[in-house]
């Protein structure tokens, strides 16, 4: 875009250069009229609200002299370089028209001050200064007398100026005139001063004060201020229409030449009179006048006079001027094209301070109650760009005029000449007309849209670019028009803006960067700012991040005689979204966009400018952010490097994880370092095992399967599961861990102090941690804390504080590699209590077992078997909670019926000391008993039915004749009473209750008795749960205490045997006793009777017990009641009789076996419980259902004495036998038989030569009732001395019947079958009766 | 002559920037990265109006869719000129010229449409690598040695 023909009639710099861009210029101040506004005097506090209402007049209309409404538009600056006023005749709307000043008062002097102030301004810029206002806020509202308002200043000004234009000014038509006077006369200070209260002091001003002045207080609202700047605009128009109207009138030829301010010199010695020189006079001219035409609202007939200009210079190679000809023609175009151009303002900020001020509100309901068509077109409203679709230039008949009243505008203004009534009588009532006007102002300017809009000078959008592409190119012609090239780049590029030709645009603002300035630093950061606002507005983001950063280095650049980092910081701030960064770290690490070396330098540069701005806080907060956002971009090398630079920094102010406000409102977010240290795993932790609660009520499971193929949609578990719901619960007030891991990535030390859990929900009362992590080792840290509320908790992350930052690490804003769930969420139940168990085991040395925390504690307890002894356990509660509920369970390897006889404790009585307070202690007692089963079967076989019973060496049956046990029926009446296991067949496969467990073959079953010559381990675990608190209802917690029982073997019984006592109703149990321990044994077998044995030694014993009841239902039921069900419930299915139960038991009961271990002194019981009895050894254990009554010669036979007789003496022996059965016998046959013992077990019964018997030896009863008693009686004769014995049995044919059958034998007598010649059961008399036979 | 050449993603991540200079210093190399990211905006832009304007003519020209790859002067500084161009999958290759070097001052428009072609065509080479995952940084060194070949003797 620069000619390439540059400077040609440039001069040195130096002189007259316009120094001051002002690069906030658009098009459509071309037809501005130029207003300053100054605050001067004290500082106002409310002048920025002023300076806004102020701004808002910017349109006002006035009906010219000619009917015809015209629409003026005035820009306020708050600063304006005089020597931009010089410009003023190259392009009129440069030139400062008007002067608001706004000023604070308090006493005379002052008041005096702000006027010279005021006279100085005017003085200063009084080359084209029309007309001015003062705006006066004094300390009462008072108006300080004044002298009359005249517009002497004006005229003065006027005729010093311009007296070539005197005359033309008195020649204005009269209708002007009058608009003026009717201008002048308007009562805009006798309305102030009537609603002013009455004076109490008198300022005056200054005699050479002659300004219109307007007298406030401080806070008056300043109702009129709007009214009164319309006027100013209202007189400052009529100025420039007659300065138009003057120039239009001039005569071509005579026409002086208007110089641009560099251009002085150029014409010196120039023939002015060439015709040349003429005619660039007259098209610098039409130019000037182009210019005024646009200024006053004539924008059509200035499109004419651009383009006439234009044409003439052309012709004239006037370039510069012809420049300004084409962007004059530029600006003229754009603003009918763009009305929207013309809204500088944002409506929406407009509306709501309609709201927000009331007199504003008033005024407009007094004027313009309805409000509607402006908030309409407020929505309505569609400027060009906002649209992307739409083409860039709409064509100007698409712009419809939005309101009736822009239609009445432009239908006059399409009348030009026309004075039709209606604007002679809007002429006449000029004064409504204007306060009229001032209200429009604040409207949007409705779409004018003059019928010439058809213009042919009109440039479409494509035009208006390629002319102020021209205008341009010959600007740069010139070296000293840098700055109007400037400017006119930054309004094309504003216009192509407009046009949504962001090409266009850019190429313009590119060609900003060209110019060759000589400029102040502090104008080159505003042009590189300037430039980066336009990029921003046409989506250059990237381009606009380039301009402001090069800005930012410019305030800081060595050049630069007052570096601003402030302003430079706030600079690289702003160019963040062209480099893709975001303040958010997270978001710049989720979408990891831009270029990274770039966006380091830049964060790098924004530190520095951050830390030099005196903001340690933010230098450290950017470090953070650096380093976090970057880190994968960044080096190992830079990792150290920036990691040692944050320490630095933070060491100036500690980095925290919130929010940096800035001064401007930016909110800085906070940054946290989730790499340093970096964490690989993170995992809360259930409690430890004692301290986890467990539901109170189990619930049962799911059900048997454990694996399913089969779903059931809706029933599905897994559904409803909530990812991050942990299974396990933490409990108020309890200490609960989280297990992380972390690295340390960086190659030095770190030491990361304070780190916590994050959380939320619940109150959390974490723990903070502080480690010391070597470079590059992972390592585990527990983090641990309190929840202090119930409800659920969630975990979030946590915080650590490294490197002087302290950061918040979220889960779910951690670094990709490692995924973590966003949260965890734990619930959180109602505290429970805790306790201590402390174990003492009373008699063995008191094993004093302390259990703190329930963790691993084990008791161990050895006992004999037999022994017996007290466990006591101290609970202590040490929480703070009660103990209400407390339960003991007692767990083992053991079956549940021997585990209850080894240990035993009373329910109750723990019952009775609920509820424990707080550090309170309760004692369960607890009694352990070596239970055992002290009958060794030495691995016995199911076969051998009675391997221990001693009848291989035992004299059981002594002169007993049966030859074979197994086949000899039993002659044993059954008794229906004791019958316990009814129905089930008496045929027995297996001794005892022990069989019952023969099946389980496998050695982990549990332990139902002991071997009683083997030592056994017993691990039990007392299972103690206990609750208390709010949440007793719902979940307990669990101690487990271990106790390890060590039973050694004591005593054992390998073989027993009964026999018969001298007494028919006593018997001897006679025992094979081992002594397993190392010890002597005093073995007490009887309350007196004891023996010693030593250590591994055998004994027998005879143990004399009364024999088995008859009729011992009764017994049994009371005494062993539980003992039997218990048999009966254990021995299920099992074919042990009731009978032999009951003898069984009744040996058991009545033997009652004590061992003492002499060294150790300790004592000990045996029991035969569970002994088996053979049918035999039953006979002799029970009572005999028969009576016997033996007597010899008369003389009764007690048993195991011994009668003595000689040979051939005769001896009567009567026998009598009684039926103690419930009912009668048949078929009895009693027989005595002789007999001689050998004592070797062999019994002869071949004694015919021996002896001879007088009397049946044999008779048989055919009945014996119930109760009755029968009597035989024989004698006999033994012919050789010997010893005899008399067997003495009773038999029976009946069929072997037992319980049931026999029960129903009796009832249905005809049913049974006497079967003659069987010998179903036999009763002996026992002992035999023994006579020794002498000489 | 060609003082930087650049392989820009179509998510405008940069996979190569490769420069000959007389240093090559992280300061060079970070201004040449300013160069060619300020250029992406123009060069965006450019795109979008071309597209705009496929879409608005391909009523008649639907056959002859093959917009010019080469965009053309992106935009120059007072020291570089910026050349754009893109491939049909929207990879941007830039190419930067130095305006103040004797033999870059009046460079042709032509030559550097065939530089930038040339650069395609070893564009696409480097990523016909079967270990190439597309979006990827381009750390081939023979495609480095190959473009700065180009850069040096072409242009």
């Amino acid at each position: 875009m620069r000619s390439s023909v540059s400077y040609i009639l440039s001069h040195a710099p130096g002189e007259s250069v316009m120094s001051h861009p002002d690069y906030g210029q658009h098009a459509q101040h071309h037809a501005c009229l130029l207003v300053l506004v100054k605050g001067i005097g004290g500082m106002l506090k409310n002048f920025n609200k002023l300076w806004e209402r102020i701004q808002k007049v910017n349109n006002i209309k006035v009906t010219d002299s000619s009917g015809q409404v015209r629409d003026i538009w005035v820009r306020y600056v708050r600063d304006y370089p005089v020597e931009n006023n010089d410009w003023g005749d190259f392009q009129t709307h440069r030139r400062l028209l008007g002067l608001i000043t706004l000023s604070k008062f308090t006493n005379q002097i002052e008041l005096n001050e702000v006027c010279r102030v005021h006279e100085s301004l005017k003085v200063k810029y009084s080359n084209t200064l029309y007309d001015s206002r003062a705006f006066m806020f004094g300390p009462i509202s008072k108006k300080p007398e004044q002298e009359p308002e005249t517009y002497s200043v004006f005229e003065d000004d006027k005729t010093s100026k311009e007296n070539s234009s005197l005359g033309e000014k008195f020649s204005l038509p009269s209708d002007q005139a009058d608009s003026l006077s009717s201008a002048e006369s308007y009562p805009h200070s006798a309305s102030s001063s009537t609603s002013l209260p009455v004076q109490e002091e008198n300022f005056t001003t200054p005699s050479n004060f002659k300004t219109h002045a307007m007298f406030y207080s401080e806070n008056d609202p300043v109702p009129d201020l709007e009214q009164n700047v319309a006027d100013l605009i209202n007189s400052l128009f009529w100025v420039v229409e007659s300065k138009r109207l003057e120039r239009s009138r001039e005569k071509i030829e005579k026409v002086s030449l208007l110089l641009a301010p560099f251009e002085k010199k150029d014409f010196v010695g120039l023939d002015m009179e060439s015709r040349n020189n003429k005619k660039r006079c007259m098209g610098r001219v039409t130019k000037n006048l182009a210019d005024l035409t646009l200024q006053s609202g004539l924008i059509a007939d200035s499109l004419n006079l651009y383009h006439n200009a234009a044409e003439i210079l052309k012709s004239v190679n006037d370039w510069l001027w012809l420049a300004a000809a084409k962007e004059g023609l530029c600006a003229a175009s754009a603003i009918l094209l763009y009305p929207n151009l013309r809204n500088p303002t944002p409506l929406q900020r407009n509306a709501s301070l309609q709201e927000s001020s009331p007199n504003k509100t008033k005024s407009l309901s007094l004027f313009q109650p309805n409000i509607d068509p402006f908030r309409k077109y407020k929505l309505t409203s569609s400027p060009l760009r906002s649209s992307k679709t739409s083409s860039p230039v709409n064509p100007p008949s698409e712009l419809t005029p939005s309101s009736s009243e822009s239609l009445e505008t432009s239908s006059r203004q399409s009348e030009t000449d026309n004075a039709d009534t209606e604007s002679l009588a809007s002429s006449s009532d000029i004064e409504y007309q204007s306060q009229k006007s001032f209200y429009m102002s604040d409207h949007p300017s409705i779409p004018r849209q003059p019928s010439q809009i058809n213009n042919q000078y009109l440039l479409n959008g494509e035009e208006i670019a390629e002319k102020y592409r021209k205008a341009i190119i010959h600007y740069s012609k010139y070296q000293n028009a840098g700055i109007i090239e400037t400017e006119a780049c930054f309004k094309a590029a504003r216009i192509a803006v407009e046009q949504n030709n962001s090409l266009h645009a850019s190429s313009f603002l590119q060609n900003v960067i060209f110019i060759n300035l000589t400029l102040s630093e502090q104008e080159k950061i505003q042009r590189f700012d300037t430039l980066a606002e336009l990029y921003k507005e046409i989506g250059f983001l990237r381009k606009a991040a380039f301009c402001q950063r090069l800005a930012a280095t410019r305030q800081v650049s060595p050049n630069n005689p007052n570096p601003d980092w402030q302003r430079c910081y706030y600079l690289m701030l702003h160019s963040f979204p062209g480099h893709r960064l975001s303040l958010d770290p997270n978001y710049v690490i989720q979408h990891q966009v831009g270029w990274p070396a770039l966006q380091i330098q830049l964060l790098q540069e924004i530190v520095v400018a951050a830390r030099r701005m005196g903001h340690p806080a933010l230098a450290t907060r950017h470090m953070t952010f650096l380093l976090q956002t970057m880190w994968p971009h960044l080096s190992r090398q830079e990792h150290r490097d920036l990691a040692i630079q944050l320490q630095a920094l933070s060491a100036q102010c500690e980095g925290g994880p919130v929010p940096l406000v800035l001064e401007t409102g930016e909110v800085i977010p906070p940054a946290n370092l989730t790499h340093v240290p970096r964490c690989t795993s993170f995992l809360p932790r259930p409690p430890p095992a004692p301290r986890a609660p467990h539901p109170l009520n189990a619930k049962p499971n799911q059900g048997p399967f454990i694996f399913t193929p089969i779903h059931f949609g809706s029933l599905e578990r897994k559904a409803n599961k909530d990812e991050g719901k942990m299974e396990y619960l933490w409990v108020e007030d309890d200490i609960c861990e989280v297990q992380m891991k972390l690295t340390n990535p960086l190659p030095f030390e770190l030491k990361v102090s304070n780190m916590r859990l994050l959380t939320s929900g619940v109150v959390f009362e974490s723990i903070p941690e502080t480690i010391i992590l070597p470079p590059d080792s992972p390592t585990t840290v527990n983090l641990h804390g309190t929840p202090k509320e119930v409800g659920e908790l969630q975990i979030l992350g946590y915080s650590t504080h490294t490197l002087g930052v302290k950061s918040n690490c979220r889960l779910k804003n951690m670094p990709t590699p490692n995924k973590f769930l966003p949260s965890y969420t734990i619930e959180v139940i109602p505290s429970l209590p805790t306790i201590t168990i402390e174990t003492i085991v009373a008699p063995s040395g008191s094993v004093s077992l302390s259990s703190l925390e329930n963790v691993g504690s084990t008791t161990n307890i050895t006992l004999y078997n037999g022994e017996s002894t007290e466990c006591s356990m101290k609970i202590t509660n040490t929480s703070n909670v009660p103990i209400e509920y407390l339960d003991i369970a007692i767990q083992s390897n053991m079956d549940n019926l021997l585990q209850s006889k080894v240990f035993q404790f009373s329910n109750e009585d723990i019952q009775a000391q609920l509820p424990i307070s707080p550090n309170a202690t309760a004692t369960v007692n607890m009694k352990l008993y070596g239970e055992a089963d002290f009958l060794d079967l030495g691995g016995v076989g199911g076969e051998n039915l009675f391997p221990n019973s001693l009848t291989s060496n035992y004299p059981s049956r002594v002169g007993s004749p049966v030859p074979n046990v197994q086949s000899s029926l039993p002659t044993q009446s059954s008794n229906a009473q004791t019958s316990l296991s009814s129905g089930l067949i008496p045929n027995r496969t297996s001794g005892s209750f022990r069989s019952t467990n023969s099946h389980t073959t496998s050695w982990s079953a549990p332990i139902s008795v002991m071997p009683p010559s083997r030592g056994r381990q017993v691990e039990t675990q007392v299972i103690i749960r206990y609750s208390g608190g709010t949440g007793k209802e719902v979940h307990c917690r669990q101690s487990t205490l271990q106790i390890n029982l060590e039973l050694l073997p004591s005593v054992s019984i390998t073989h027993w045997d009964v026999l018969p006592a001298e007494i028919p109703s006593q018997l001897y149990l006679v025992l094979d006793v081992t002594n397993l321990t190392s010890e002597e044994m005093d073995f007490h077998y009887t309350p007196t009777k004891h023996i010693l044995i030593e250590s591994k030694e055998s004994c027998r014993v005879p143990v004399p017990l009364d024999r088995c009841p008859f009729n011992a239902t009764t017994k049994t039921n009371e005494d062993n009641s539980q003992d039997t069900i218990e048999c009966k419930s254990i021995g299920t299915g099992s074919s042990m009789s009731g009978l032999e139960a009951m003898c069984s038991e009744h040996v058991t009961q009545h033997v009652d076996l004590q061992w003492h271990l002499l060294h150790s002194d300790v004592r000990g019981r045996a029991s035969v419980k569970g002994i088996t009895l053979s049918q035999t050894m039953m006979d002799i254990v029970r009572m005999s259902p028969l009576n016997w009554e033996v007597s010899v010669n008369n003389q009764c036979i007690k048993p195991q004495e011994e009668f003595s007789c000689s040979a051939g003496e005769c001896l009567s022996l009567g026998v009598g036998v009684w039926n103690h059965l419930r009912r009668p016998l048949r078929h009895l046959c009693l027989s005595v038989q002789f007999y001689q013992d050998y004592n070797n077990g062999v019994h002869s019964y071949k004694l015919d030569n021996r002896l001879a018997t007088a009397g049946n030896n044999k008779v048989v009863l055919p009945s014996l009732p119930e109760s009755a008693k029968a009597y035989h009686e024989c004698t006999v004769v033994f012919l050789t001395p010997g010893e005899y014995k008399i067997d003495i049995q009773c038999s029976t044919t009946e069929p072997v019947l037992e319980d049931t059958s026999v029960l129903r034998d009796t009832d249905q007598q005809s049913s049974i079958q006497p079967c003659a010649g069987e010998v179903s059961h036999i009763w002996r008399f026992i002992p035999p009766v023994a006579i020794s036979v002498t000489d | 002559m060609a003082v930087c050449v650049a392989v820009i993603g179509k998510d405008n991540s940069p996979l190569y920037i490769g420069g000959v200079g007389n240093d090559t210093s992280t300061d060079n190399e970070l201004s040449r990265q300013w160069l060619v990211h300020t250029a992406l905006d123009a060069l965006e832009e450019r795109l979008a109006t071309s597209n705009s304007n496929t879409t608005n003519s391909n009523t008649n020209n639907t056959r002859t869719d093959l917009r010019d790859l080469y965009l053309g002067l992106l935009y120059s500084t007072d020291t570089h000129k910026i050349y754009g161009y893109v491939t049909n999958t929207r990879i941007k290759l830039v190419l930067v010229t130095s305006s103040t070097s004797p033999s870059g001052s009046n460079i042709r428009d032509a030559e550097v449409r065939t530089a930038l072609r040339r650069l395609h065509a070893l564009y696409a080479d480097a990523i016909c690598n079967p270990f190439h995952l597309p979006g990827d940084q381009i750390t081939s060194s023979k495609f480095d040695k190959q473009v700065k070949n180009l850069m040096l003797n072409n242009v």
